[in-house]
């Protein structure tokens, strides 16, 4: 019973989301906190991959028997496994800058800029899940 | 989560070791004796970091692994008068440069900032995240 009240629209979808970017948070924190450590190459996980695999996801459940309720079931990548729990994730070093003579290839403005956008990202799904909550709640007491 | 304000933590803990290396350096660009009252040219101090931060024993984050000593020469003034002077007329002074220290701590405070912000995000995603609650 419970496990079909969260497991209908789009909260699983937004479930994901959330561990995504905190996964992507961390990434992005230890890259932040290295940037002058020698020999160190900072590492990410792509939200391209990421969306791609929630839209199969939720493009194989709208193809369903039950289009908008029933778990999504996403496909693991080289980056991501999805678990029940949660997400496991290997970030992979990000080749795109120049080497610096300390063999550290950083990238301070695209990180800071992957962080804001991140947060904002992870802000923005779990407000909608606040949403998402509210409504339930409204639907128990029966009234508005 | 609050992981991540602890890789963010370890950061801000080595930029300002390195600053307090950084001052020393400074400080000590003129000093020709030890604590003791020995003969004993300050030599420049350079701060090491690598990933990982063992205060919380975790493979994220950033640490100072080691002070080492610069083994560049050190500056020779010529000074035949200085009681410290060798048998050329040579006084060794410490090899500082301050300019150099100057670009190093500038990079420094810039790093710090850069992880406050990142902390600050942390920080404001926790906030969001306790909403759910309330």
């Amino acid at each position: 019973m419970i496990a079909g009240i969260f497991d209908s629209g789009a909260l699983p979808a937004l479930q994901r989301l959330v561990q995504f970017t905190s996964q992507r948070h961390a990434v992005l924190t230890h890259n932040i906190a290295n940037l002058s450590t020698p020999y160190f190459q900072p590492r990410d996980l792509d939200p391209k991959t990421f969306q791609a695999t929630l839209r199969n996801a939720i493009d194989q459940r709208r193809a369903s028997r039950t289009p908008t309720s029933g778990p999504l079931t996403l496909t693991d990548t080289e980056q991501l496994r999805f678990r029940a729990g949660g997400i496991e994730v290997t970030p992979t070093p990000t080749h795109q800058n120049i080497l610096f003579h300390d063999q550290n290839n950083r990238d301070l403005e695209r990180t800071m800029q992957h962080l804001a956008e991140n947060t904002l990202a992870f802000n923005a799904a779990v407000e909608l899940l606040r949403n998402e909550f509210n409504m339930i709640e409204i639907a128990i007491r029966e009234r508005v | 989560m609050f992981g991540s304000l602890d890789i963010s933590t370890s950061a801000l803990v080595a930029q300002r070791t390195r600053l307090n290396v950084i001052s020393a350096n400074l400080a000590n660009q003129n000093t020709l004796y030890d604590a003791d009252g020995n003969y004993a040219p300050f030599h420049r101090r350079i701060p090491v970091f690598a990933v990982g931060d063992p205060a919380t024993d975790s493979d994220r984050g950033v640490h100072v692994k080691e002070i080492l000593f610069d083994r560049a020469p050190l500056r020779k003034v010529y000074d035949p008068g200085h009681p410290n002077a060798d048998g050329a007329g040579y006084v060794a002074y410490p090899n500082i440069d301050p300019a150099i220290e100057m670009i190093n701590a500038l990079e420094a405070a810039r790093i710090y900032e850069a992880n406050i912000t990142a902390a600050e995000a942390t920080k404001n995603m926790m906030q969001t995240s306790l909403r759910l609650l309330a």
